[in-house]
């Protein structure tokens, strides 16, 4: 049993004191920052990126990971008592969380969500452990032609896949990879794409691009076209436990949330917005009394809650085993990775073995942490919903330029925050997908390096990219989900036309 | 909802990717190509994303001509007017807090910026919103230059 005597060696490294605490700090932030409406998990991890460097790596990727999954436990409590949602991923929890806040039953919408996401996280957990080896194994014979072709694979799904045009995601993607050469080339030293702006040598540094998209774009959109929402909050009352009839409704669909969470979180097309779809409608499907669903029905909250924690944990197997990126906080997360020079992938389990595997231990133990922070101190939690929006924002703002202008202590980062933060207030304006803009920026760089060194392999001829048989079967699929969908409904409108013009 | 045919931000959004497109080829070719070992100098990966770019500019630009670009939830449904005086106050304070800070101190640049974001976002206890912005500063200033070891300007009043 190796993977089982690496799982240990890496709880011996997480339950030391000093991990435990970075762990508790982590998944405590990531509790708070998800339940606060207008802070992420990719936002707040790029804001502590510049205070973390001169930390050991192990402490703050553990601290990282639990605001990751944290945030998801805490976004539920947000759609639950407000009719906004925190988190987009758990926009779907909302439709029938709030519903059941409505008729009184917060506190077992409250429980089933958290025990939910306990129970997801954990079983995610544990398939993470099983399946990073065996991926490992397989990723170790890769050369840079297959990494180059999963990467081009992974922007694709990213960008091409979700969201609702292929076309605006892609926009984005190439956007990002625009950012992505500024500075020096990584290879030959050479500038790219700094206007002879001294500035701009070392490229445009991740924080000032999250914070910019996340906090200053969302905070232009959000003043400019939702501040006249009022938000109404919905009191807790009663027990928080859940009756016995909520266990038995609850239990079937926190598995099945967890088997639609889990894949498409590791598969590189990340994003828990479809998973939590998909088990909110098999939901609706399965349930014994589907009249219920749209008052308060307590399967369309156990689901979805069930299947957003499964795909948070499911994004980390491609990041850390293959360093694919596939969701914003993933991209963030890689960030942070390299800032200590480090690089997930295979590599990383047979160098690293302790952080890797003291990361993955970690998750068990934030679960746990998380399952007592979110069910008897819940009520720590709705407190932070009754700060004011405006004191809000202005507060986020202030952690924003604070964490642009700390870089180097140069206005030309905060003017560059602004810039990127009307960018990002345009893209949410006309719902252009942000997540492709991070991914592209940090996972361009890396693409480009192993473009560059297949082709120094083959001495320059490009079929290199359709002779490997593996990089030959990842672009095939790429084209698939690229150019399979249009087809398809092309296809089928055909056969429809015939039908309706006799 | 009736849509005019034309809508004037997309095409111009669109149109602002065809020219950022243009701009990477155009900037790639004064980059020097190497000769050397490495077949593949520091151009081509630019040339793609330029030509990427360019392309989904110009896919974008039909759609705008043509109907709107697609499912945008904002051009769908019914909302309220946009209130452009909160995106100009919050601009005002972004933009005054990057012109103040260097000489008038991370404090007093954050406090001015929290108070304007709060007007902006409709508060009207300006002097609430300033004690709580100074007291916020002045936390924040110390857990980061003495705690973290960050340095930030001081400014005439700062570092008290």
């Amino acid at each position: 049993m190796d993977t089982f005597s690496a799982l240990m060696s890496g709880f011996a490294v997480a339950l030391t004191l000093k991990n435990l605490m970075w762990g508790f700090l982590g998944v405590t932030l990531g509790t708070a920052i998800g339940v606060l409406p207008g802070v992420g998990p990719a936002l707040t991890i790029a804001l502590l990126l510049p205070a973390t460097a001169s930390l050991d790596p192990t402490g703050a990727l553990i601290m990282f990971a639990g605001i990751y999954y944290g945030a998801m436990y805490g976004g539920s409590t947000t759609s639950i008592l407000l009719n906004t949602p925190g988190e987009s991923a758990t926009i779907v929890t909302a439709l029938e969380g709030n519903e059941m806040a409505k008729r009184g039953r917060a506190g077992p919408a409250l429980a089933t969500s958290a025990i939910g996401s306990f129970v997801a996280g954990t079983i995610a957990t544990i398939l993470l452990t099983v399946m990073a080896p065996i991926i490992v194994d397989f990723a170790l014979k890769f050369g840079p032609a297959e990494y180059f072709s999963v990467m081009v694979l992974a922007f694709t799904t990213v960008s091409a896949v979700l969201g609702a045009s292929a076309a605006r995601g892609l926009a984005s993607l190439f956007f990002g990879l625009t950012i992505g050469l500024i500075g020096l080339d990584s290879q030959t030293g050479q500038a790219r794409f700094t206007l002879g702006i001294p500035e701009l040598l070392d490229g445009i540094d991740v924080v000032v691009v999250a914070v910019g998209l996340f906090a200053v774009g969302e905070t232009l959109y959000i003043a400019t076209y939702l501040n006249r929402i009022e938000d109404k909050m919905e009191k807790v009352k009663g027990s928080i436990w859940m009756s016995k009839s909520d266990w038995a409704r609850s239990w079937k669909p926190w598995l099945r949330g967890t088997a639609f969470g889990f894949p498409f979180g590791t598969i590189p097309a990340g994003g828990a917005e479809i998973p939590t779809f998909l088990s909110y409608a098999t939901e609706k499907k399965l349930a014994k009394n589907p009249e219920e669903f749209g008052k308060g029905a307590i399967e369309g909250v156990a689901g979805p809650e069930a299947a957003n924690n499964a795909s948070a944990t499911g994004t980390l197997v491609p990041l850390l085993t293959l360093g694919l990126p596939t969701t914003a906080t993933a991209a963030i997360i890689l960030a942070a990775f390299q800032q200590w020079g480090l690089q997930p992938g295979p590599l990383l389990f047979e160098t690293q073995p302790q952080l890797i595997w003291g990361l993955i231990a970690s998750m068990y133990v934030g679960n746990v942490i998380l399952l007592i922070l979110n069910l008897p101190l819940i009520g720590i939690w709705v407190k932070l919903l009754e700060i004011p929006r405006p004191l809000l924002y202005a507060g986020i703002l202030i952690f924003a330029t604070l964490g642009a202008y700390g870089l180097r202590n140069s206005w030309f980062d905060l003017a560059l925050l602004y810039t990127i933060g009307v960018i990002g207030f345009l893209m949410r304006r006309y719902d252009i997908p942000v997540a492709p803009v991070l991914v592209g920026m940090i996972l361009g760089p890396l693409a480009e390096q192993q473009f560059r060194r297949a082709l120094a392999i083959s001495q320059g001829d490009l079929t290199i990219f359709v002779r490997q048989p593996i990089s030959a079967t990842v672009f095939a699929i790429t084209a698939l989900v690229l150019f399979g969908p249009p087809i398809w409904r092309r296809i089928s409108a055909r056969r429809a036309r015939p039908a309706t013009t006799p | 909802m009736t849509r005019s045919p034309i809508h004037p931000g997309e095409l111009l959004i669109s149109l602002g990717l065809i020219a950022l497109g243009m701009f990477v080829v155009w900037e790639t070719r004064g980059i020097a190509e190497t000769q050397g070992y490495a077949q593949i100098g520091p151009r081509l990966f630019p040339y793609i994303i330029g030509a990427g770019l360019t392309l989904c500019g110009a896919v974008l630009s039909w759609q705008a001509l043509s109907g709107g670009w697609r499912n945008v939830p904002l051009d769908q449904e019914e909302h309220d007017a946009p209130d452009w005086v909160a995106f100009a106050i919050i601009s005002v304070g972004v933009i005054l807090h990057m012109v103040i800070i260097g000489w008038a101190g991370f404090i007093v640049a954050s406090t001015v910026l929290f108070v304007l974001i709060a007007r902006g976002f409709g508060s009207r206890k300006i002097v609430r919103d300033a004690i709580i912005a100074v007291v916020l500063a002045t936390v924040v200033f110390f857990i980061f230059t003495l705690g973290l070891g960050l340095t930030l300007p001081k400014g005439p009043f700062g570092g008290i």
